[in-house]
């Protein structure tokens, strides 16, 4: 913490539901930078003075997994539609600023339906593409292979080809465009906006094959940002591999860090350069 | 002929039982599903004659309650108390007698451990009820004070493939059950954020009509924060926090304490309604309120609800307690008195809190979003009482109510046939593939991807264990519970019902010894158990037989092991009309781990290893995988040697600390050839095994003998003579590069193709796709 700029603050955003925010947490401490757990009601000021934030405190914006509300509806939905209603000039003016504003499982899944991602035309009013139900139907907990295919804030730090293993656990992360897949599919690759793919362990594209890519989803996209880089969301969760044993074959590889780790230590990266 | 019924105010009655028939007592009770019996009514008849008055229908209803099997135990505790309660250990801080066990983890830390069963439910309505059951298990830890760390659930079913003809009228497929409760489970533990890191399910025809779902959950608390189960002082307030309370689950422990049958389906609102976005904050709430110090008591509202959790905590206190039916949080309008204090609506705390504090605590839950209300206080008085609309509605005496009954049935020890059948050997190329197929047997993969087991970051070896999908099941879960210390807990959930229906003590006392080994298995010593003992009823003498051959074969295993029982449930009158469930001592072991980063999975790591097996192989094939495929009946059950086992087990765990071992799985259900089978899917390689080392026995019941104390150890060959001279092992066989399973013995030499012995294991129960 010696080395960041003292302003150096990442919110966490949680509401009813969030469960990941704990470890999300000491993914970014572990790297040097504050994190501080944030209920959107302390955002949107429904609480007593002294519980008030204010987004502009803080220039990392992280929204955890879990399940927001309960996600018995589309996954992310409630917590976007409170988030549209209440603090959605902020976080437009937020992301426009370049800060940087990441979403991992249900937060990626938070930052599609808030219209943050893919974002082609910046924010856009509506959804423009979907993470839908895994098409097996089923909720996945299994480690996967992530190839990094092109770099944006969260990952400046990682090497493009890169394979990372790190953990997903969800039902609904099959990324898709619905009928125009093939259509906008080009646009984000031309864009650069694919960050990571379901692979093998040797980086081979997974090719929708189970339980390479837990969800079949469209082209093995695991994770993709806005085309100004500052927004990341992904399905896999980075957070719970910054350790070594923290892997589900550590026994056998035994690595001295995780393979999340190089994530927030790319943010942390970019913060200490953007603070020169 | 005097009313029975009289009405004293909107919707209370008094129930005229002075005046009642013996006859009209049995009406009473059956009209009003309240499971007493005649005896226990003439007892509440004899109290209320020295009270000078007649009950009203609450207080009826809050003596059914507390008297009901599930509340208070009043068959089994004369039995566990002079067996599995006797275990002390210096690691206990306080087991038994509350809602969780608490014991020592660290100098500031302790772990808390609660396993109990939600059958009934489940079996009614498998999503709700197993879902509630995760809700239950986490209140019984919050209210300890504890941050939830991991949940575990044992489950049981019908065979999946049952023919819909030989399904009885009245119960649901195996198939729908292990759906919808696997399913309901998911859905509750992944939405509240807890990992399901262990757990077993099992099959066999005993569960058709009375499925097994036993929850278990795991906590981590300081200890000067533990938090009990009791009112503060006199003049402390009851702040009841959580959901509202609604008709749900009413009647749900005396459902629970009794048998199953064709009409059952009419007692589904005896199920209650689970909601884990509800629980998720009222942990947070509870825990910051515990943490603050504000709090001089708490408990979770599960059986018997409202009804049980303000007397209970008064009761513990040696206080009283009034509790202001109007100031109760509904769901819905015009509920009944009897039914605001009886529901066993979901996600409620009962908290006790100094007055100067209430506002505090009602912040944050206000804060968290969690409705919270003041409901009552705390006196001297030791009563129960309950107001509404201003009147007393229901003023009791606690020692009656909590301590009112205890029996000690007749029980009959029934004796089985244990002589070992003579038989040719079958051909083990056929047998081997087919055990790798059983149900019992194969791989749970798709069970266990569906909960999620890692999230909060801190489980270090998974369920799952091996090269990456290629994963098989390891022995227990590791996990990290604390961010600045390397100290760790591992978990297990065991046991083998179809032992304990043929030897119901050597079969539980072997339950015992496998939590041991699991344990072990991982590089940690065995420290606590939990246990959930599921039997059928137990005003059957020889149901209560086995349950108390049960006890005793738990009791002896665990005293000579010298680990604690720390907390526990019973579960009687699981039984539906085809029959009692096999006798199913579900135990949870949790060991310490000195260091989770020298802990030991299952696959195995490299071609050229050699592979040990500790522990000697008898021919005890009672009850096992083995004999239940060939449809063989009889034989004898695996004895347990505590001494023998634990010597076994220190001269293991040293070599493990010198890291000699590289990988090591227990031998339990299908023996010797599961057990390395399942180590080489896990790394993928091939495992040669020459049996001839294991003396003069057949080959069947080398490969399949379930004898207890054994376990296969992966060495590198350097290795070797350091590990001899630490363990008496004997070296059976070695890792392979090539994929194949090889097993010679004298004339026998046999090769299988491990792919395919994977194909048959992973579509055993339901293939991941």
């Amino acid at each position: 913490m010696k080395n960041m700029d003292r302003m150096t603050n990442a919110c966490i955003l949680i509401m009813e539901g969030t469960n990941c925010e704990e470890e999300t947490k000491i993914a970014f401490e572990k790297v040097g930078i504050n994190a501080e757990l944030v209920h959107l009601k302390q955002l949107t000021g429904e609480v007593p003075r002294e519980l008030k934030r204010d987004l502009f405190e803080y220039n990392i914006l992280m929204i955890p997994g879990g399940w927001s509300a309960g996600d018995y509806i589309r996954a992310g939905a409630i917590f976007a539609a409170r988030i549209k209603s209440r603090l959605m000039k902020e976080i437009e003016e937020f992301v426009e600023d370049g800060n940087v504003v990441g979403g991992i499982c249900n937060g990626f899944q938070i930052l599609i339906e808030l219209g943050l991602l893919p974002g082609f035309d910046g924010i856009s009013k509506e959804p423009e593409a979907a993470l839908t139900t895994n098409l097996n139907a089923r909720f996945q907990c299994r480690p996967v292979y992530l190839k990094h295919v092109g770099k944006c804030t969260f990952t400046e730090k990682i090497d493009e080809g890169k394979v990372l293993q790190v953990p997903v656990a969800h039902a609904e992360g099959r990324f898709t465009f619905g009928g125009e897949d093939e259509k906008y599919l080009n646009k984000l690759i031309e864009n650069g906006q694919i960050v990571f793919r379901y692979c093998h362990p040797d980086g081979t594209p997974a090719e929708g094959e189970f339980p390479w890519n837990p969800n079949g989803s469209l082209y093995d996209i695991a994770g993709i940002c806005n085309p100004e880089k500052n927004v990341l969301g992904m399905m896999p969760h980075p957070e719970r591999v910054v350790e070594g044993i923290q892997h589900a074959d550590w026994t056998r590889t035994h690595p001295s860090l995780g393979d999340g780790r190089i994530f927030f230590e790319s943010i942390a990266e970019f913060m200490r350069g953007n603070s020169k | 002929m005097p009313e029975l019924y009289r009405k004293i105010l909107e919707n209370v009655s008094e129930i005229n039982i002075l005046e009642a028939s013996d006859s009209e007592l049995e009406d009473i009770s059956r009209e009003r599903s309240l499971g007493l019996s005649l005896g226990e009514m003439k007892k509440i008849r004899e109290y209320f004659k020295r009270e000078k008055r007649n009950p009203t229908d609450v207080e009826l209803e809050a003596l059914a309650q507390s008297w009901s099997e599930h509340c208070c135990y009043k068959t089994s505790k004369p039995i566990l108390e002079r067996t599995i309660f006797g275990i002390k250990a210096p690691q206990n801080i306080c087991v038994i007698s509350e809602d969780a066990g608490v014991v020592e983890f660290d100098g500031e830390h302790a772990y808390v451990v609660a396993l109990e069963s939600h059958n009934h439910p489940s079996a009614l309505d498998p999503y709700g009820g197993a879902a509630t059951g995760i809700g239950g298990i986490l209140r019984d830890i919050v209210c300890m004070g504890a941050q939830p760390i991991a949940l575990v659930d044992s489950l049981f079913f019908g065979p999946l493939d049952l023919p819909e003809k030989e399904l009885p009228r009245g119960t649901k497929h195996p198939r729908f059950l292990f759906k919808g409760v696997v399913s309901g489970i998911a859905a509750y533990g992944n939405r509240v954020g807890i990992p399901t890191v262990a757990g077993m399910v099992d099959f066999d025809e005993s569960y058709v009509g009375n499925c097994i779902v036993n929850v278990g959950c795991i906590g981590m608390v300081r200890k000067d924060k533990i938090a009990h189960s009791r009112a503060g002082d006199v003049g402390d307030i009851y702040i009841l926090a959580g959901g509202k309370t609604g008709r749900d689950g009413i009647h749900g422990v005396t459902f629970a304490s009794a048998e199953l049958g064709a009409e059952s389906e009419k007692d589904i609102p005896a199920v209650q309604l689970g909601y884990a976005i509800m629980k998720e904050p009222l942990i947070h709430a509870c825990l910051e309120a515990n943490n603050k110090g504000l709090l001089t008591g708490m408990k979770d509202l599960g059986g018997g609800g409202l009804s049980c959790a303000a007397s209970e905590m008064a009761h513990a206190g040696g206080k009283g307690a009034e509790v202001d039916l109007d100031k109760i949080p509904l769901k819905e309008e015009g509920m009944a008195p009897w039914e605001i204090w009886v529901s066993e609506s979901q996600e409620r705390m009962m908290l006790s809190v100094k007055p100067e504090n209430a506002e505090r605590v009602l912040q944050i839950f206000k804060f968290w979003d969690v409705p919270a209300a003041v409901v009552g206080r705390v006196d001297d008085t030791k009563r129960i009482k309950a107001t509404y609309k201003g009147k007393v509605v229901l003023d009791l005496d606690l020692d009656f109510l909590i301590r009112g009954v205890r029996y000690k049935r007749p029980y009959r020890v029934v004796g089985r046939d244990y002589s070992e059948r003579e038989f040719e050997m079958p051909d083990l190329e056929e047998i081997i593939p087919r055990i790798l197929n059983s149900p019992r047997i194969g791989s749970k993969e798709s069970v266990i991807r569906r909960y999620d087991h890692e999230v909060r970051g801190n489980t270090i070896l998974k369920p799952m264990q091996g090269l990456i999908n290629k994963q098989t099941h390891g022995d227990a879960s590791v996990l990290k519970p604390l961010k600045n210390s390397f100290r760790g807990l591992s978990i297990t959930s065991d046991v083998n019902p179809i032992l304990c229906r043929l030897d119901p003590f050597w079969g539980s006392a072997s339950a015992v010894e496998e939590v041991v080994r699991n344990l072990v298995a991982v590089n940690s010593i065995p420290h606590s158990m939990a246990d959930c003992l599921n039997f059928g009823n137990p005003e059957k003498p020889e149901c209560l037989g086995d349950f108390v051959r049960c006890c005793e074969g738990l009791y002896f295993a665990a005293s000579h092991f010298g680990i604690p029982f720390v907390s526990g449930n019973v579960s009687f009158y699981n039984e539906s009309i085809s029959g009692s469930v096999a006798p199913t001592p579900t135990l949870m072991g949790i060991g310490i781990v000195k260091d989770v980063r020298r802990v030991i999975s299952v696959d195995l790591k490299k071609a050229g290893n050699l592979i040990y097996l500790l522990g000697e192989t008898k021919r005890e094939m009672g009850g096992s995988e083995y004999y239940r495929i060939l449809g063989l009946e009889g034989g004898r059950v695996p004895r347990v040697y505590p001494e023998r086992t634990k010597k076994k087990m220190e001269s293991l765990l040293k070599a493990m600390d010198k890291d000699l071992v590289k990988s090591c799985h227990d031998l339990s259900g299908g023996g010797l050839l599961v057990s390395a089978v399942e180590m080489a899917l896990g790394g993928d390689l091939g495992i040669e095994l020459d049996l001839e080392k294991l003396g003069a026995l057949r080959t069947d019941f080398k490969l399949f003998s379930e004898s207890n104390g054994r376990w296969l150890i992966e060495v590198e060959k350097e290795d070797s003579e350091e590990f001899e001279s630490l363990v008496p092992a004997k070296r059976i066989g070695m890792v392979t590069k090539e994929t194949e399973i090889r097993i010679r013995d004298k004339r026998i030499d046999m090769n299988f193709s491990l792919n395919e012995l994977r194909d048959r294991w992973d579509s055993a129960v339901e293939r991941e796709i």
